[in-house]
């Protein structure tokens, strides 16, 4: 056979893996940039690469990241925070949240769909005065009425709403009273001070009640069917469309009363891995990429085109150690599960420093925090001694259950381990889907599981009611001590804030002692975005508004 | 009573099975033969090199490796592979070369155990489903019954059964053990079978029959000697698919529970750093389990030859002609 440039040529293996190659290339080219690529970096899109998309948008009953980010774009909240600059990250917004008495309910608070309140001096009432003219997605005008609604629908419902019902201590419907078209009041049964700062929670969005009304039926009342994949509120953006697994598309309300958010489209897409969604951002084909690993934000960092900033947040990261389950119901042994903790080693290794060590039992940003009562610093001596008093001189061996769906947590797992193998405890692994994980926090039988949870609400009663009150259903560690209790009841009535702030320190200070976690661990929020996205703001939530967002051209 | 010699339609260890007067001359007939491969196909030489290596690491870890394979060690967190740590360490600071040293123990352990156990009852099962097909009502019944058995337990992906299988037992070796075995047994079953159904015309199983031996005594004095070399040389081939299995059990979470030392559990572990550039902690375990997996397959491969009286000549032709 010739060599002639028109002689057709055998495909020989070399040419054969030569195409295969190309083919490969070009493929996993398309399927990590070029399929995205045409969406992102249009003018006015923001594309978000999230671990999923909202399986619902009824706040009532899902929790999940898709479903808290999608809630803050398509409803709003009666008051919000004000906004101060990151004081270790000035280009970073972030909420006021400290205390501060001279204010109602002692809150940096601006106004959102209520325009001005008052909390009365005993805690007794909180009256909201409405917006006028403030149109929901569907055309309704927001109306006492609304807010009334809404909180009829958490009383009726009682899921997650039930539990804030709980928390503004309200005993029934009628205790939220319309004044008139534009005024609404809360009347809790005990003296309340933290009332008002509920109002700013992400759960305490205002429904348009004249839709839900319109949609609900003889069979479903509250429109649940409705709200499950349709939007009815007040907030900047509404639901273009929603194709579960795949994208949520939200688009930029012109009739917001706080006036058009500066990007025109969402596109939040579902991409479950994190290691594909730090591949997206990094080729361009994503402009924001959530949930990301501490290794993958360092490479970010060192990428070009993309920004990372990682912030103080309210996440906590600890290991439940089940009260009610022997050897832990034993408070020196618990104490030793600590001092046997390699937090710091943990800290750098495998958070790779984006993050702090877990000093204390609600979030170190919180009014109202301290770390005075932390003594937890790697001391086997310690632990081996604190061992031998609870009468488990030889050490004893347990399980430990974590989630299959957060990489961090079996390194962690592993390196701890190690740790106390040196104590005589055999800790043995036990991986949990994660689909099935918080049944098993929730059924509170296992003896030891890590659990990642940040209370939303900036507030020390709040945040140590949750998990140390012994009637709480996030009490997940079974701890149960009555002074905690008492002290806990006396705070949530307290309206005195330094008297307030002293029995806080003083529940935190028992806490520590007795010790119902490993404390592990407060990751950061990191948001890694590409440079063009700006506007950045932290919320105590660890989501993101969507209408804080600009991209510059 | 002695059976008939029936040698020409025999699988290899047909005459090492046979009786004790023919088991030297057998077994130094057969290692002549594999000598025979073995320079016909060099390769497969490489196939024995490996798994006999693979072997001698499992025995040999303790005094090999240069660390504890299931001590973690923060500061040596993610290092590449160093003169300290050869292979380089994983995010926990665990010794890659200690790991994929010991390895083996568990996935060698796992694959024998599973194999074992699927051919201890997949073979003498296979021989009386052979047996007993299209006789006495009964007995046919029986064998379909346990051939429909197997096409419903082939009719699942073997992965996803054994996932539920794991799944309903709880995640750990035993476990891993126990799929792997459910998932053997119809492959033995039906080699088994297969044979069986050929050599029970014979007239040498006529004769015992008519001698009055029991169905016990015709199967296991003289048919299942004859007929079970293809399913051991089918041995081999699974052992490498099995731990290939036990890793991927591993490698979805369904397998052994960390920190085990296990190739697949390695893998899943290290994946997730290839992207952000550490690509030790999966790609040598990987490289480890595919070598392991290409020397069973290449000492199965050799097997299938020796069983196969036809190649088995050519190869012993071949080489007396050098």
């Amino acid at each position: 056979m010739t060599n002639g440039t028109n002689a057709p040529t055998a495909l020989t293996r070399r040419d054969t893996l030569r195409l295969a190659s190309l083919f490969a290339a070009s493929t996993l080219a398309g399927d990590l940039i070029g399929g995205t690529a045409a969406h992102a970096a249009t003018a006015g899109t923001l594309v978000v690469a999230a671990p999923g998309t909202p399986q619902s948008l009824d706040n009532e009953f899902d929790g999940s990241l898709g479903t808290i980010d999608a809630i803050g774009q398509l409803y709003d909240s009666l008051v919000a925070y004000k906004k101060i600059p990151d004081p270790k990250v000035p280009d970073v917004l972030r909420e006021d949240i400290v205390d501060d008495p001279s204010l109602p309910g002692a809150a940096h608070l601006e106004g959102r769909l209520a325009e001005s309140w008052e909390v009365a001096p005993d805690g007794m009432m909180l009256r909201l005065r409405l917006r006028k003219g403030v149109k929901s997605n569907w055309g309704n005008e927001l109306t006492a009425e609304d807010v009334k609604w809404t909180w009829d629908r958490k009383f009726a419902l009682n899921a997650i709403g039930g539990f804030q019902v709980g928390l503004m201590d309200l005993a029934s419907p009628d205790a939220v009273k319309v004044e008139d078209r534009y005024t609404v009041s809360f009347h809790p049964t005990h003296p309340n001070p933290i009332m008002l700062k509920i109002q700013t929670h992400r759960y305490a969005n205002i429904f348009d009640s004249t839709k839900c009304k319109e949609m609900a039926t003889a069979e479903d009342p509250w429109a649940r069917k409705f709200l499950e994949s349709n939007s009815a509120g007040f907030g900047p953006y509404s639901l273009k469309s929603l194709v579960r697994g795949q994208q949520a598309v939200f688009t930029a309300r012109p009739d917001y009363y706080l006036g058009k958010p500066a990007i025109d489209t969402i596109i939040y897409k579902e991409v479950p891995t994190s290691a594909t969604r730090t591949a997206l951002l990094q080729g361009g084909a994503v402009d924001i990429a959530q949930a990301l690993q501490p290794l993958e934000i360092k490479q970010l960092g060192k990428a070009p085109g993309v920004t990372i900033e990682t912030v103080d947040a309210s996440s906590m990261m600890w290991i439940i150690l089940n009260a009610k389950v022997a050897p832990f119901d034993k408070p020196a042994v618990r104490q030793a599960m600590n001092y046997a903790f390699p937090r710091d080693a943990v800290i750098a290794s495998v958070f790779q420093n984006i993050a702090s060590p877990l000093k204390g039992c609600m979030p170190s940003i919180y009014p109202g925090y301290s770390d005075a009562f932390d003594q937890y610093s790697l001391d086997l001596d310690k632990a081996k001694a604190l061992l031998a008093e609870a009468g488990l001189p030889d050490g004893f061996k347990v399980e430990i259950a974590y989630n299959a769906g957060d990489p961090v947590q079996e390194p962690i797992a592993l390196l701890f381990q190690t740790s106390l193998r040196k104590i005589g405890v055999e800790l043995v692994l036990r991986k949990v889907p994660a689909g099935t994980y918080f049944n098993e926090v929730s059924a509170k039988k296992l003896p030891m599981l890590f659990f990642v949870d940040a209370p939303w609400t900036a507030d020390p009663v709040f945040a140590l009611r949750l998990y140390f009150y012994s009637n709480s259903f996030v009490d997940y560690s079974n701890y149960a001590n009555p002074k905690v209790d008492e002290m806990i009841e006396a705070g949530s009535q307290m309206t005195d804030l330094a008297k307030r702030t002293e029995l806080m320190l003083e529940i935190q200070k028992i806490v520590m002692a007795d010790a119902p976690w490993v404390f592990v661990a407060s990751p950061n929020f990191t948001m890694a975005r590409r440079d063009k996205v700006a506007g950045f703001t932290y919320y105590t939530s660890n989501s993101i508004n969507f209408a804080d967002f600009s991209v510059k051209a | 009573m002695t059976a008939v010699p029936t040698s020409k339609g025999a699988g290899p260890f047909a005459g090492v099975a046979l009786s004790s007067r023919q088991g030297g001359a057998g077994l130094a007939r057969q290692l002549q033969a594999l000598a025979a491969i073995l320079r016909w196909r060099p390769l497969f030489a490489l196939g024995y090199v490996i798994v006999i290596g693979v072997a001698a690491c499992a025995i040999l870890a303790p005094w090999l490796a240069p660390y504890d394979p299931v001590t973690a060690n923060p500061e040596a967190y993610l290092q590449p592979p160093s003169w300290q740590h050869w292979l380089g360490t994983d995010n926990t600071g665990m010794d890659i070369f200690s790991r994929i040293l010991y390895a083996p123990r568990t996935d060698l352990t796992i694959a024998l155990l599973g194999t074992g156990v699927s051919a201890l009852i997949g073979i003498p099962l296979g021989a009386v489903v052979g047996y007993y097909e299209q006789r006495s009502r009964l007995r046919a019944a029986f064998s379909v019954t346990v051939m429909r058995s197997a096409d419903v337990l082939q009719a699942f992906p073997v992965f996803v059964f054994a996932i539920a299988l794991v799944a309903v037992f709880g995640q750990g070796i035993v476990s891993v053990v126990i799929a792997i075995a459910f998932v053997n047994i119809p492959i033995y079953l039906r080699l088994m079978r297969s044979q069986v159904l050929s050599i029970r015309g014979m007239r040498y199983v006529d004769a015992a029959f008519v001698a009055g031996a029991s169905d016990f005594a015709i199967l296991s004095r003289h048919i299942l000697p004859n007929a079970v070399g293809a399913a051991l040389a089918q041995l081999s081939i699974n052992i490498g698919w099995s731990v290939l299995l036990t890793a991927g059990l591993s490698f979805v979470g369904a397998g052994v529970v960390a920190p085990t030392p296990e190739w697949g559990s390695m893998i899943a572990t290290g994946f997730q750093n290839v992207t952000t550039g550490q690509w030790w902690p999966s790609v040598v375990p990987g490289i480890a389990l595919g070598i392991t997996v290409f020397g069973f397959a290449l000492v199965g491969s050799s097997l299938e030859i020796l069983a196969d009286p036809a190649q088995m000549r050519l190869a012993v032709r071949r080489r007396e002609a050098r």
